[in-house]
């Protein structure tokens, strides 16, 4: 099967972006993956883009880039797990011969820009059973599923707080990281309290900024002389939208589902990979996905990443540029007020059984590589949080 | 059941639900202490209120109402407030409750957080906060 290869990655500056909208931080990240990846504006036909605040974004975003009929548009909305999703619609279409150039782009202005501010009136009917309940979403939502883990399986607020201190140290690595001091379990569990059992230092950041993928077919890899990166496995489900209780086992996510399809598309087992990057938009999160994509058995998670297993150093390095808890990395969850619940699910494994070359990657040095300090919050919708975590 | 129901429309500065379809008799049922849910002839029992049978695809599945009474299946302690309004409230409780019939429904826990464990049994009551809602909200049995 063909699988589209991933030829270049970019962000655009993150943190602050006072001065661009999401589609602009989306067409600067653009720009700079093509560069990475050793092409043009010219050379795209096709585009993947969500996320943004736009109603078609796949049509903004390709008219702001002056694309002359791109052949493959997307613009599937599903949260933080689209652009997972798109790659399997990328490669889908490769397959097909109907383009050879797909970005896959995200843009935001989460952290300074405009909040949407819609009425119930104009919101799903659920909202008006949510909504009163005052409930800080997302982080009173995923809380709220950490809680019950906690409950069943005897996770432990110190086990959740040694995925933060983990992914700090990763952090520290980071040029562009937001917060590169280092922290222990002790400063996680008494941080300001956000929604319990979270504490400031469970939550991700929210910041501006915007990121790009460059998938291209193998043909065109060949030509572009990139190593072969390649898309080895994807797959997508959704268990519920945006409340929580519509979630059918607040324990159990979709990547329960989806992960043991990308893995068999790929080919590969869990011995198999070295490294491991799970959107870790609260430090549950990354706990639960370990345990849904099979690193561990259910319930186990904790036991899993306590002692730095996920660490420098440790068996399964996760998050290694300092993931969206410690880095400005652009919020993907974001498309209206409301960010969400992990609503749907999709997995993709980054490694590919023939294709393992790291890549000597030039620094993609945004023009200002200075590390952009974002306000940090704990994501959602009413409250930014100007406290910074230790 | 009836639940007390109690007026709080002048303190309230939160959102406010707009009963609209299917949502409509829930909406209706609160004014008067009653907590409904939908429970299809095919034997599925639903909330929040759809125009559909989740279960049978039945239209307009009719309602019954609940005894009021659950189980808390988790539930957040909020110190940062999640909508307008909430300001003054933190610390607040929001938990989901598992109805004794068996929808699941999330709503403010009206408790010290303390107190609190999953599991235990609560029961609703209702704060009126418009002219044409009054929002579940649970206390400890």
């Amino acid at each position: 099967m063909a699988e589209p290869i991933i030829a270049g990655v970019a962000e655009s500056n993150l943190g602050e972006t006072p001065d661009r909208n999401w589609l602009d931080n989306a067409a600067i990240a653009t720009v700079r993956a093509l560069e990475d990846a050793g092409c043009t504006l010219e050379d795209v036909d096709g585009v993947a883009v969500a996320g943004g605040d736009d109603y078609m974004p796949a049509l903004v975003l390709s008219e702001y880039l002056d694309l002359e009929e791109p052949s493959f548009l997307e613009g599937t909305e599903i949260g933080g797990s689209s652009f997972e999703h798109f790659c399997g619609h990328v490669r889908d279409a490769m397959a097909r011969g109907e383009a050879d150039v797909v970005v896959v782009a995200y843009g935001s202005t989460r952290n300074t820009g405009p909040r949407d501010e819609r009425s119930l009136e104009e919101t799903h009917p659920i909202d008006g059973f949510v909504r009163p309940t005052g409930l800080f979403r997302p982080p009173g939502a995923y809380a709220m599923a950490a809680r019950r883990h906690m409950h069943e399986y005897g996770t432990t607020g110190e086990q959740l707080a040694e995925i933060a201190v983990a992914t700090r140290e990763w952090a520290a690595m980071n040029p562009k990281a937001a917060h590169r001091e280092p922290i222990t379990v002790d400063d996680v569990l008494k941080s300001r309290k956000i929604a319990e059992p979270f504490t400031l230092l469970d939550c991700c950041l929210v910041s501006d900024g915007g990121g790009a993928v460059v998938l291209v077919s193998a043909e065109k890899a060949a030509e572009l002389g990139v190593p072969e990166i390649a898309v080895a496995g994807v797959a997508s489900t959704s268990t519920h939208r945006q409340d929580i209780s519509e979630m059918p086992d607040m324990t159990t996510t979709g990547a329960a589902v989806t992960g043991p399809k990308a893995f068999e598309q790929a080919g590969i087992t869990h011995d198999d990979v070295d490294v491991a990057e799970i959107y870790d938009s609260f430090t549950y999160t990354a706990l639960v996905t370990l345990e849904d994509l099979g690193f561990c058995e259910k319930g186990e998670g904790g036991e899993f990443v306590s002692g730095g297993t996920t660490a420098p150093g440790g068996e399964l390095p996760m998050n290694t540029q300092g993931a969206g808890s410690r880095i400005a990395t652009p919020d993907t969850l974001a498309s209206s007020s409301s960010s969400r619940p992990p609503d749907s699910s999709a997995a993709s494994t980054r490694e590919s059984a023939r294709s393992t070359t790291p890549r000597s990657r030039s620094p993609t040095a945004p023009a200002d590589s200075s590390p952009r300090v974002a306000r940090s919050s704990s994501g959602g919708n009413h409250e930014r949080t100007s406290e910074r975590p230790p | 059941m009836s639940a007390p129901v109690k007026d709080r429309r002048e303190k309230w500065e939160g959102p406010v639900p707009v009963p609209t379809g299917a949502t409509v008799p829930f909406w209706a049922g609160t004014l008067e202490g009653d907590l409904r849910y939908q429970e299809c002839e095919c034997g599925n029992r639903q909330l929040y209120p759809r125009a559909i049978c989740t279960s049978c695809g039945d239209e307009d599945p009719p309602f019954e109402v609940s005894e009021g009474v659950g189980t808390i299946y988790t539930y957040t302690v909020c110190h940062v407030p999640g909508e307008p309004g909430f300001g003054d409230r933190t610390p607040y409780v929001v938990g989901a409750i598992d109805l004794v019939e068996g929808p699941r429904l999330l709503a403010l826990i009206d408790a010290e957080p303390e107190g609190l464990e999953i599991g235990a049994s609560v029961a609703v009551t209702f704060w009126q906060i418009s002219d044409v809602a009054a929002i579940p909200v649970f206390v400890p049995e």
